[in-house]
């Protein structure tokens, strides 16, 4: 028995499954802001916790932007797949014909666009109230366009894992937290190296190849915990 | 392939039952050996080896930390390779070990740790230091607490297997780039003071005989730990089959 072939293209499907969910995010504003408010209060917590002293903040300012971003990366994640589970349209894109791989993709593209882009864009400004060198708003900037993808990838996965759970936020961050370990290095040595004259492009190389492979990968993965968990 | 596999009886393997009974053979031997190993090798190690000449008698908790240090890599490859035997075959068994196996890497990976920060402590003047492998080490840790918390969470059942198998896979990668990553982040920042296992320099046979016999006591430790703890799973699940119940009047112990 052969099956019978799709009425419409994956790219299609593709396209469909990116802009449902940017419309979804577009109806619903108050939802899709709450992670690049969450990042904005966590940055801003450091200088109360730590120090206000410029010199002083400067040195930690790239740490505690990528965490903060790390950190709000993985809470939103419990949403990307939750809601749809929910409402029964993860079911559709499990029985659809295209392959998972590229339906779990879109949602992370349109995920991103809504929860990562802003963070990314507005970085610059809250390094400059972190008083990172002007110099390095360039490197936290870039860095930050290409980790927050492989971070929401990476997240992905343990999203996928614990769909079926009910509200279990903090034992998908148990989960995906170390796997990120890598991203936050990379990310934070991309800042600090080019401030002490590496050239911008040796540790940027490093986060581009960590994002190819989370593109080629994590999507696998969550495909085969997404059948998993709602199977 | 399958029937090539079948012919071989290797499938039996894979029967819980059927590893229940023989391992029962197995434990006498394996506890004998552990005792006399551990006998040995502490005892040896404790007594006369010779002190080293810079650290002294500290030297001695490397007996222990080295050889808990060397099994702890071990256990997301063995848990990554029971996932993919659980995620391609379905075999009960290999599902079996990888739940009992978790729990365990956490128990040796914090023995590792702790025994490390302890010798440390008194070497390195510090219990604990940012190294590459004391940061790969601790985030090990961490994922084995991940795939034991996901476990726990998720129940019994092929899903929560495969799901688990699934985890250990992606974990066992990340913990090889983890490694990486960290030592490159450590070795461009702080070059911390590393503790030399060459054994070509003065560490002759007097030193690395006892390792020897203390690592093969922990590892038969590690065996006899998951095969009890395999047995105890096996009992829970397959607690309504007629062999257990059997089992349940010959020792009043299995309910």
């Amino acid at each position: 028995m052969t099956a019978p072939a799709p009425a419409v293209t994956t790219a299609a499907a593709f396209r469909a499954t990116v802009q449902r969910d940017l419309l979804i995010a577009v109806r619903r504003r108050h939802g899709a802001l709450n992670p690049f408010m969450f990042f904005l209060i966590t940055a801003a917590l450091f200088p109360v916790a730590v120090t206000p002293e410029p010199a002083r903040l400067a040195e930690i300012a790239a740490g505690a932007l990528w965490i903060s971003a790390l950190l709000a990366a993985m809470l939103s994640m419990d949403g990307l797949f939750r809601a749809d589970y929910e409402d029964g349209s993860l079911e559709q894109l499990l029985l659809s014909p295209h392959p998972l791989y590229f339906l779990v993709l879109a949602k992370h593209l349109s995920h991103w666009l809504v929860s990562g882009l802003p963070l990314v864009l507005a970085s610059p400004l809250i390094a400059a109230m972190l008083s990172l060198p002007a110099e390095a708003r360039l490197p936290l900037l870039l860095g930050l366009a290409l980790g927050t993808p492989a971070l929401s990838l990476l997240g992905g996965i343990g999203a996928a894992l614990t769909v079926g759970l009910g509200s279990r936020g903090l034992l998908l961050t148990v989960i995906t937290l170390p796997l990120c370990l890598p991203v936050l290095i990379a990310g934070t040595l991309t800042v600090q190296q080019t401030l002490q004259g590496a050239p911008l492009a040796a540790y940027l190389s490093v986060l581009g190849a960590i994002l190819l492979a989370a593109l080629c990968l994590a999507p696998l993965a969550s495909a085969a915990a997404l059948r998993l968990s709602s199977g | 392939m399958w029937q090539w596999l079948s012919k071989t009886g290797l499938p039996k393997l894979g029967s819980p039952r059927w590893f229940y009974r023989l391992s029962s053979g197995w434990l006498p031997w394996l506890a004998a050996g552990l005792g006399l190993l551990l006998t040995l090798g502490l005892v040896w190690a404790l007594l006369f080896v010779p002190p080293d000449y810079q650290q002294g008698e500290t030297i001695r908790i490397m007996y222990i930390h080295v050889p808990f240090a060397a099994i702890s890599l071990m256990f997301f490859p063995l848990m990554a390779a029971a996932g993919m035997v659980t995620l391609v075959w379905g075999v009960k068994l290999a599902d079996i070990a990888a739940k009992a196996a978790a729990p365990l890497g956490v128990w040796f990976t914090g023995l590792a740790l702790a025994s490390g920060s302890i010798w440390g402590s008194d070497i390195w003047g510090a219990w604990w230091v940012w190294d590459g492998r004391l940061t790969s080490m601790l985030f090990q840790l961490f994922l084995l607490v991940g795939v034991v918390s996901l476990r726990s969470a998720l129940g019994d059942g092929p899903a929560a297997a495969k799901s688990c198998a699934l985890l250990s896979i992606v974990g066992c990668i990340n913990v090889v780039v983890i490694k990486y990553s960290v030592e490159w982040w450590n070795t461009l920042h702080q070059p911390a003071s590393r503790l030399s296992m060459s054994s070509d320099a003065p560490n002759g046979p007097e030193i690395w005989l006892p390792l020897l016999v203390m690592t093969a006591a922990v590892y038969l430790l590690f065996a006899l730990c998951l095969i009890l703890a395999m047995r105890n799973e096996i009992l829970l699940r397959e607690g309504r089959a007629q062999w257990v119940q059997d089992l349940g009047v010959q020792d009043p112990g299995v309910q």
